[in-house]
């Protein structure tokens, strides 16, 4: 697909995936050291919440699924408080009480990282809802996975934005490995019996968009004509974003099954090695735009580097905030049960 | 059906439906009389529905019914002086009198139940079929289910169930244009309504609810299919409540017109005429059936009325299976 | 009252609670055909918490069903099964998802018995994981128990340990009723032994798990090996001979095993997992109130988890479970000490 992107948005998206690449590569790390709890990881679909952010503007709100490290880092969530909230530290943005499954930056715009399936989906109507009634032009992004379209509350949700024409946009990322992961004895994420998931928003009166989601420049398009679509009124919005779920999320704790990314794999095949090499030079999204944008000259390869390390570094002091930010008082375990 | 239609499958399916008319009338004047202590919701008008769907079933087939259920047990075959009988809470009703209107279960004839909750038998009928399925017993479960139910995210989920599974079961939806007081085109997106059976690749389609031998037809077929193993259907059948959502309730949301134009398709009207344009009965005939019918019914009522209210020795019985 | 379930020790029969569930499944699917295992991830892949584990290989799809994410609809679906002669054990991953089951549990499955005048059973299991640990926060640490017992027509069982686990899930799978079995996640790992072939524990029994005279120690589920270990420092430390009962089920109630502990110890402190405020402790501690008031001699205590949802970062996370020293000084409370 063409690249409508000009230099800088290009550039700041690449950012936002090596920031979200990086992030989640310590993550791994860190739950060797720290063993914080189940927690889900963003690569493979970095291309897609990278880019939808670049088509909204600061005062649209967003809400998201356990799967949500990318869509915080993408919208400029501070990654050192990410760290802290999922160290259950005080300096973390839910003060450690939220940990990965609640990251919420209200800041950014986000209202809700739901724990449950489809359960930000209906969130996201309401959230949808009061924006129209409010009426100054602001949407509501809502990401979630294939599996949430087996719950009846998404197709309740679905409903009644599409009756009342409130401006959603259902952002579903496809991550569902299907056959693959059957054969190799990973976890089913969805079992949906249409052909197309978007047959079901289609049933309820709903523009439906199918994107390959490791593919900037095509979310790009899709997202931007879907946002100025919702912006003017026209009604919700559905987005499959489809991508080959990462390797290291088909088991149910995150591996570090394609090694730590080397972003000169997109140039140089032979650093590639394991079982799962395929993946990465087929649709790995951040190798494969780091080599679509050098042919077109975007940087250069030592800029590439550059931009690296600068993002390796922030994730290392970001690591360091965390760890070093200290548990809450349990003194404070009773504050804000009720509000005030 | 129409070109095959018989005498004693004619006279069955208009029996059925007046015997409903006619037993709904009877709940009228119970409620008025203040014998029927609940809510009873009266399914006069959209008789064709549950008459020619139960018309292509067995016994052992199975029925999940609704609030509006009355027909439904009658036209599966339940003994209509224990239903009066649970209507007004007397001990011979089918609960014991406990459960009333949305609560009758009829374990002989495969009934699951009228249900109390919009939607209520949409999994019942989905999961009876998985039962069936699973023990190999050729049986069938239809869900009966009212326009409200297109909203429900559990219908959504059964859908997805039922196709992924092939289960034998067939989605009646009986489409009267209101959930409670308001228009179903009002609260509804998506159309046509058929839409959400089809994202499924469930085999759905829409006919006329006020013509037993139209649904006698589109149910059979899908019957069929359910019973070779072939999967679900899902069918919307439009049709006409000529009462109020509940006894009591004085429909001002509706048009008098719209109600003219509706009563002018009566479903017993319809078959009357035709039996007699193919000479299955005379206007005579039909004058008499329906005058065995009321009076059938009326001393049902009756008996039912005499019978004795539950003991307060059956208040807590049944409460966990032995 | 059943024996003691720490009889007739073999090490080789020590297994976990996990493996004694999953064994009383293979048993109770081999014995009757109608048996069938429904949830998300139950089949091919064993389990989120390899719970189900070889079920599948064994029993075969038609028997270990693999479900969309649909709680309302799969627990609907059971039920409509289980009225049609199956006998559904439907899992439900999170204790806390039950929320999305409600209506089908409470408006359907709770009624069909008393609303069908006996016409139509509901024999089926609902088996959920619970409690609070491993940092899964608000969503995924819930222990909702107190809302279901309260619902007339459902049972619901929570074991401790190992061999009860087996011989409850054995009795569940064969009650003519909805039951729900909820497990705490702690206590998915504890061995213990657990004797072969048919040992069926009846639903409704409690069990005394260690005898005393002074005090009795009301638990259920994780918070029994809980009142356990504070049971042997009270009488280490302070000379309390502490009775500790675990109601195994809640509904029924054994209310019979609770008034004669009372009636011997004389004093009551009940413990539980789930929140304070209108649960369990408060209708044990009612109950003990008006039948054997006469016999206390101090005041019914509790102590349940705090009315906070769960939080996430583990110095406050495991507030949220009553301790052992917790335990230990309540019950001193009611000798006198001050605490």
């Amino acid at each position: 697909m063409t690249n409508s992107l000009n230099i800088e948005q290009n550039l700041a998206i690449l950012d936002r995936m090596l920031l979200i690449r990086r992030f989640e590569e310590m993550l791994i790390d860190l739950d060797q050291d720290h063993d914080f709890g189940h927690y889900h990881l963003y690569i493979g679909e970095e291309a897609t919440g990278a880019t939808v952010v670049e088509s909204l503007i600061p005062t649209d709100l967003l809400l998201t699924t356990w799967r949500n490290h990318g869509h915080l880092l993408a919208r400029g969530t501070n990654p050192g408080r990410m760290v802290a909230e999922i160290l259950g530290r005080v300096d973390g943005y839910n003060k450690g009480r939220g940990g990965t499954l609640h990251l919420t930056d209200r800041e950014a715009g986000f209202l809700s990282t739901s724990g449950l399936v489809g359960g930000a989906v209906g969130l996201a109507a309401g959230a949808g809802f009061a924006l129209k009634q409010a009426g100054e032009g602001n949407i509501c992004v809502v990401f979630f996975g294939d599996g949430s379209l087996e719950e009846g509350v998404v197709f309740e949700a679905m409903n009644l934005a599409s009756l009342w024409s409130l401006p959603v946009l259902f952002m579903c990322e496809n991550n569902n490995s299907g056959a693959i992961s059957a054969q190799e004895g990973g976890f089913p994420s969805s079992e949906i019996a249409a052909s197309q998931i978007s047959d079901i928003p289609k049933s309820l009166n709903i523009n439906s968009k199918l994107v390959d989601g490791a593919d900037v420049a095509a979310v790009h398009t899709v997202v931007t004509e879907a946002v100025s679509n919702i912006r003017s009124g026209n009604g919700p919005v559905f987005v499959e974003a489809y991508s080959e779920r990462w390797p290291g999320s088909r088991p149910l704790w995150p591996e570090q099954a394609t090694g730590v990314t080397q972003v000169a794999s997109a140039w140089d095949e032979s650093l590639l090695t394991g079982e799962h090499k395929e993946w990465i030079i087929e649709f790995d999204p951040l190798i494969r735009f780091i080599r679509n944008q050098l042919a077109e000259g975007l940087f250069s390869k030592d800029e590439l580097f550059d931009r690296d390390r600068k993002i390796q570094t922030q994730i290392t002091e970001a690591r360091a905030f965390g760890e070093a930010s200290a548990l809450p008082d349990p003194q404070s375990a009773l504050d804000g049960v009720f509000a005030a | 059906m129409t070109a095959k239609l018989n005498r004693p499958q004619s006279i069955k399916l208009y029996k059925d439906m007046v015997t409903i008319r006619a037993f709904e009338e009877e709940v009228r004047k119970m409620f008025s009389a203040g014998l029927a202590p609940g809510l009873v919701h009266l399914y006069s008008g959209q008789e064709a529905v549950g008459v020619g769907t139960c018309a292509t079933l067995d016994k052992d087939d199975y029925i999940a019914s609704h609030h509006r259920g009355h027909g439904h047990c009658i036209a599966k075959g339940s003994d209509i002086t224990r239903l009066f009988a649970e209507i007004i809470g007397r001990r011979p009703g089918y609960s014991l009198g406990r459960g009333g209107s949305m609560h009758i279960h009829d374990p002989e004839t495969g009934n699951l139940g009228t249900n109390g909750i919009v939607g209520g038998s949409v999994p019942l009928a989905t999961g009876a079929a998985l039962s069936a399925k699973l023990r190999g017993t050729g049986q069938v479960a239809i869900s009966f289910f009212g326009d409200g139910v297109l909203n429900q995210g559990i219908l959504f989920e059964s859908l997805n169930m039922a196709a992924l599974w092939s289960l034998p079961v067939v989605f009646v939806c009986e489409n009267n244009g209101y959930g409670e007081f308001t228009e179903i085109d009002d609260v509804t997106a998506g159309r046509p309504y058929t839409k959400r059976g089809a994202a499924f690749d469930i085999p759905a389609d829409k006919y006329d609810g006020m013509d037993v031998l139209v649904v006698y037809d589109a149910v059979s077929k899908a019957v069929e299919r359910a019973r070779k193993g072939k999967g679900p259907s899902f069918l919307i059948f439009d049709t006409y409540r000529y009462s109020g959502h509940s006894v009591g309730d004085k429909q001002e949301y509706k048009d008098e017109k719209e109600r003219q134009l509706w009563e002018a398709r009566d479903p017993i009207q319809k078959m009357a005429k035709l039996m007699v344009k193919m000479k299955l009965a005379t206007k005579n005939d039909l004058k008499k059936m329906d005058e065995e019918i009321n009076s059938t019914v009326v001393a049902a009522a009756k008996v039912a009325k005499k019978m004795p209210v539950p003991g307060a020795d059956d208040l807590a019985r049944h409460v966990y299976a032995p | 009252m059943p024996p003691d379930s720490s009889a007739n020790i073999q090490s080789d029969r020590n297994i976990t609670l996990k493996a004694a569930v999953l064994e009383a499944m293979f048993e109770e699917m081999k014995c009757d055909e109608n048996v069938v295992l429904i949830g998300e991830d139950v089949g091919a892949a064993g389990g989120v918490f390899k719970q189900t584990e070889g079920l599948f290989e064994t029993f075969g799809a038609d028997r270990v069903i693999d479900t969309p994410i649909s709680e309302s609809a799969i627990f609907g679906l059971s039920v409509g099964a289980a009225m049609a002669g199956s006998r559904p054990i439907v899992e439900v991953m999170f204790g806390d998802f039950l929320t999305l089951v409600m209506d089908q549990l409470v408006n359907q499955a709770a009624k069909v018995h008393y609303m069908s005048a006996g016409g139509f059973n509901v024999p089926l299991v609902l088996r959920t994981g619970i409690g609070i640990g491993g940092s899964l926060g608000p969503q995924h640490s819930q222990s909702l128990h107190s809302w279901l017992a309260h619902i007339p027509g459902l049972k619901v069982v929570m074991p401790s340990s190992a061999a009860d686990a087996k011989g409850l899930f054995k009795a569940a799978v064969r009650d003519n009723n909805p039951v729900i079995f909820m497990e705490d996640r702690m206590t998915y790992n504890l061995k213990e032994h657990v004797p072969t072939g048919e040992k069926i524990i009846p639903l409704a029994s409690a069990a005394v798990k260690r005898k005393g005279v002074e005090v009795t120690i009301f638990a259920i589920s994780r918070a029994v090996h809980t009142a356990l270990a504070a049971a042997e420092i009270l009488l280490e430390e302070k000379n309390i001979s502490t009775e500790v009962v675990d109601l195994r089920t809640l509904a029924p109630l054994d209310v019979e095993t609770i008034v004669s502990s009372v009636r011997k110890t004389g004093r009551a402190i009940v413990l539980d997992g789930g929140y304070k405020s209108f649960g369990i402790t408060g209708e044990i501690a009612a109950t003990i109130g008006e039948l054997v008031f006469d016999y206390l001699d101090a005041p019914v205590m509790r102590l349940a988890a705090p009315d906070i949802p769960v939080p996430y970062s583990p110095s406050l996370e495991s507030l949220m479970v009553p301790s052992v020293d917790q335990v230990v000084a309540k019950v001193s409370t009611m000798f006198g000490d001050s605490v």
